[in-house]
C-alpha cells in the first residue's frame, strides 16, 4: 500500500480533485442561477421582510436582496455584468428606464406571466411612460417626490411654501440637498423646464440654463450644510436637528413622519417632479422564472402594498392598499390637491443631454 | 530522532494515516527531492507564496487600473467601441473642477498629519517611557480597544459626539454654557477630528516602537551631565524617535487622502476630497470609469513622490542631528 507505484486510480483523483479546483469559480458563480433563488438589487425595505418570510416559506425560493441606494449604481453594476448579469430583478425609476433599455441591460415585462397585474392602480400600470420602443418593462411599486421637509418647530408651514428657504440667510448653515437632483429644482425654480425636453433641439440654450442653475448653487453653497446622497442621511441630520430644512426624497421624510418626528414635507409653489419605481427584469435574468413569481407573489394583495408603504414611506402604486394605513400612515404619505398641482413627472425624453451637462456642473458644485 | 517523529506522524496507533502515505508516496518524494534540491530551489519555493500575494492581490489591480485609464470608456455600452485614448488623463489638468479637490485633499492630509503626530507623540512616549515593561502591553491593549471595530463604526461614533444633539453640546446646554448647539458636524473640523481619530494608531505604534527602544541610559547620562528635559527630549528622544515619525507619518498622510466614506460621512459642502471625486466617475451612471481611474493612478504617484521625498528630507535631517 506504501510503496505502490503511480497508479491509475491516483493519476485520476488527482485529475479530478484538480479539476474541482479549478472550475469552484464557475460553480460560485452558477450559484446565482441556482433554481430556488431569486437574485433582486433594491432600495432599503422595499420589499417587506414579512413578505420575503412569507414567499420563501411558501415557494421554497430564497430572496437574495442586494441593498442599493442610487440608479447609477445598478446602472454601473449591471453594465460591469453585461452579458452575465448575476441580478434578476433591478430597481429602476420610471424616468430612467431608456438608458437601461438603450444599453439592453433590461427585458421587457411579459405582462401575460402575471395574473394579478390588474391589481395595480391603472394611473401607473397604463402610464404613456411605461411603454418604450412598443413594450412594458417594469412593475410600477412606489411612487414618491422630490420634496422639501422641514422641522415644523423651527419652519412655519406658510414659509415651507416657497424653495426660497433653502436659500435664505435665515436658515444658513440649516439646510441639506442631494446636488444631482437639486439642479432639476433649481431649473423649475429658475423658471425652466427641468426635464430640458423644451431646449432638446438648442443645446446652446441648454448648457446655459444649467450653466445658470450651477452658478445659483454655487452663490448659495455656504447655505447648505451637507450634500447627501441616501436618504438615511437626511432622516439622521433631521433626528438630530443638524438641519431644519432639506431637499428629499418624499420616502425618507413620510418614515420621520410616521414615527412621530415633528417633520412636515411638502411641493413648494415653484414646483417639483414626481417619479415612480418599479421593479424590471434585468436582460438574460439567470433566475427569470423566480423572478417572475416573486413579481406576481408581490402584486397578490393590497395589504403587500401597504407594507411596502408603511417600510419605505412611499406612496403604494397597488388598488386599495391605502385601506390598510393609518390615518397618519395615509397623512405621512400623500400631498394636498394644491401641492399636487405643482407636481410634475420626471420625463427621459432629454436625459443623455441633461446629464451630459448636470453631472460635470455637479462635480464643478462640489469643487467651488 | 527525526526518523522516530516521521514514523510518529506516519502512524495513528499503529495504522499508517495519510500523512504517512504522503510522505512514503513516490511522486510526492520525487517533487519535494527536486524542488528542495539545492538552497536556491528552497528559496524560490519559500518566496513564491509572498510574492504570488504581491503580484496578484497588490500589484495587479494597480496594473489593471492603469490599463483601464487609457479606455475610451467603460462600462462599455451598446453602440460604443473600445479603443486607446490619453484623454482622461488631461482632463485633470484641464479644469480646475479637479485639482482644487486634489490640491485640498493633498495640504488637508499634510495637516491632518502634523496634527495626529503633536497629539499621539505624548501617548505614544508615556506608554514607551514611563509604563512599567510589564504592563506596557496591558496599556497598549487598551489603547487598541476603539480599534477593534470598523472605520464606519467609528466614523459614526464621532457623529454620535459632535452631532447636533450629540454628547457635547448636550453637555454644554445642561450647563447653559450655550443657547443653540454649536454646529460641529459637516465640517473641516468634524472631518478632521473623524480622521485623525481612525488614523492615530498607525501612528502611535510606530512611534511606541522606536521610542521603546531608545536606551534609559542615554537620558540618564546627559542629565548628569547638566542637559535639562527639554534639552534631552530635543537631543536625544527626539532625533533617535526619527524612524517611528518618519514611518507614522507617512502611513496617516497615505491613508488620510485614500478616506471615502469618513468625508462622505462627516464632511460638509466645502470639504470635498479628491477620494469623492474619484467615486463620482464609478458611481454616477455613466461609461466614465477610465476617467476615475486615471485620477486614482494621478493620486497614486502624487502621494508616493510626497511620500519619497518626505523620507529623503527625514532621512537628511536624521544625519544632521544624529
Amino acid at each position: 500500500m506504501l510503496n505502490k507505484d503511480i497508479s491509475r486510480r491516483n493519476i485520476l483523483k488527482t485529475t479530478v480533485a484538480a479539476s474541482a479546483v479549478l472550475a469552484a469559480p464557475s460553480v460560485w458563480s452558477s450559484a446565482f442561477a441556482e433554481e430556488q433563488v431569486v437574485n433582486i438589487w433594491t432600495y432599503a425595505n422595499f420589499i417587506p421582510k414579512d413578505f420575503v418570510k412569507e414567499f420563501q416559506n411558501e415557494t421554497g425560493i430564497r430572496i437574495r436582496n442586494r441593498l442599493v441606494y442610487a440608479q447609477g449604481k445598478q446602472f454601473n453594476l449591471l453594465s460591469a455584468e453585461a452579458g452575465k448579469t448575476t441580478v434578476d430583478i433591478v430597481t429602476i425609476a420610471g424616468h430612467r428606464y431608456r438608458q437601461f433599455i438603450d444599453s439592453e441591460l433590461i427585458a421587457p415585462v411579459d405582462v401575460n406571466r402575471l395574473k394579478n397585474w390588474s391589481n395595480l392602480n391603472k394611473v401607473y400600470s397604463d402610464a404613456d411612460w411605461t411603454v418604450v420602443n412598443g413594450h412594458k418593462w417594469g412593475v410600477p411599486i412606489l411612487s414618491g417626490a422630490e420634496v422639501m421637509a422641514y422641522n415644523t418647530n423651527e419652519v412655519s408651514a406658510d414659509e415651507a411654501r416657497s424653495w426660497d428657504i433653502m436659500f435664505n440667510e435665515k436658515y444658513a448653515g440649516r439646510s441639506a440637498l442631494i446636488l444631482q437632483d437639486m439642479f432639476s429644482i433649481i431649473m423649475l425654480y429658475l423658471g425652466y423646464d427641468g426635464n430640458m425636453i423644451k431646449y432638446m433641439d438648442d443645446p446652446v440654450k441648454a448648457a446655459a440654463i444649467v450653466n445658470e442653475a450651477r452658478d445659483f448653487l454655487i452663490k448659495h453653497k455656504g447655505k447648505a450644510r451637507k450634500y447627501y446622497d441616501a436618504g438615511a442621511e437626511i432622516q439622521q441630520m433631521f433626528i438630530n436637528e443638524d438641519i431644519v430644512v432639506g431637499h428629499a426624497w418624499s420616502g425618507s421624510i413620510s418614515k420621520l413622519i410616521m414615527d412621530g418626528l415633528d417633520v412636515a414635507m411638502t411641493i413648494p409653489k415653484e414646483g417639483s417632479y414626481g417619479f415612480v419605481y418599479n421593479l424590471n427584469v434585468a436582460n438574460n435574468a439567470p433566475n427569470a422564472d423566480n423572478a417572475y413569481k416573486l413579481l406576481d407573489a408581490l402584486l397578490a394583495r393590497p395589504e403587500i402594498g401597504a407594507h411596502m408603504t408603511k417600510e419605505s414611506g412611499f406612496i403604494s402604486t397597488f388598488n386599495g392598499a391605502a385601506k390598510y394605513l393609518t390615518d397618519l400612515e395615509k397623512k405621512a404619505a400623500s400631498f394636498t390637491e394644491e401641492e399636487l398641482q405643482n407636481l410634475q413627472f420626471f420625463r427621459a425624453d432629454a436625459n443623455k443631454m441633461k446629464y451630459d451637462l448636470v453631472d460635470p456642473a455637479v462635480e464643478i458644485v462640489k469643487a467651488a | 530522532m527525526l526518523s522516530d517523529m516521521k514514523n510518529q506522524t506516519a502512524t495513528t496507533h499503529g495504522a499508517i494515516n495519510f500523512w504517512g502515505r504522503l510522505v512514503n508516496n513516490k511522486v510526492y518524494l520525487i517533487i519535494t527531492n527536486t524542488l528542495l534540491a539545492t538552497n536556491k530551489s528552497r528559496f524560490f519555493i519559500l518566496a513564491s507564496l509572498p510574492v504570488f500575494w504581491a503580484l496578484f492581490a497588490h500589484l495587479g489591480p494597480i496594473l489593471k487600473m492603469i490599463d483601464l485609464s487609457f479606455y475610451n470608456a467603460y462600462p462599455l455600452t451598446i453602440g460604443k467601441e473600445m479603443h486607446y485614448t490619453t484623454d482622461n488623463w488631461t482632463h485633470f489638468f484641464k479644469s480646475s473642477v479637479f485639482y482644487i479637490p486634489f490640491l485640498r485633499t493633498i495640504i488637508f492630509s499634510a495637516i491632518l498629519t502634523i496634527v495626529t503626530l503633536i497629539l499621539v507623540y505624548p501617548v505614544a512616549y508615556f506608554l514607551a517611557r514611563h509604563v512599567p515593561k510589564n504592563k506596557q502591553m496591558l496599556y497598549m491593549m487598551l489603547v487598541l480597544i476603539p480599534f477593534w471595530v470598523g472605520e464606519i463604526v467609528r466614523t459614526y461614533a464621532i457623529m454620535i459626539l459632535l452631532g447636533n444633539k450629540g454628547l457635547i453640546n448636550m453637555v454644554l446646554r445642561y450647563f447653559d454654557l450655550i443657547d443653540r448647539p454649536i454646529p460641529f458636524m459637516y465640517t473641516n473640523f468634524s472631518l478632521g477630528m473623524g480622521i485623525v481619530y481612525l488614523t492615530s494608531l498607525f501612528m502611535l505604534l510606530p512611534l511606541y516602537s522606536a521610542l521603546e527602544k531608545i536606551p534609559h541610559s542615554l537620558g540618564e547620562a546627559a542629565s548628569d551631565l547638566g542637559a535639562g528635559a527639554w534639552k534631552r527630549f530635543l537631543r536625544i528622544t527626539l532625533p533617535l524617535s526619527k524612524d517611528g515619525i518618519a514611518s507614522g507619518c507617512i502611513l496617516v498622510f497615505l491613508m488620510s487622502t485614500g478616506f471615502y466614506a469618513t468625508p462622505v460621512i462627516l464632511g460638509g459642502t466645502s470639504s470635498t476630497m479628491f477620494a469623492e471625486t474619484i467615486a463620482g466617475f464609478f458611481h454616477v451612471a455613466a461609461d466614465r470609469w477610465p476617467v476615475g481611474a486615471a485620477f486614482s493612478v494621478i493620486m497614486l504617484l502624487s502621494t508616493l513622490t510626497i511620500s519619497a521625498i518626505f523620507l529623503k528630507l527625514m532621512g537628511r535631517g536624521s544625519k544632521g542631528l544624529l
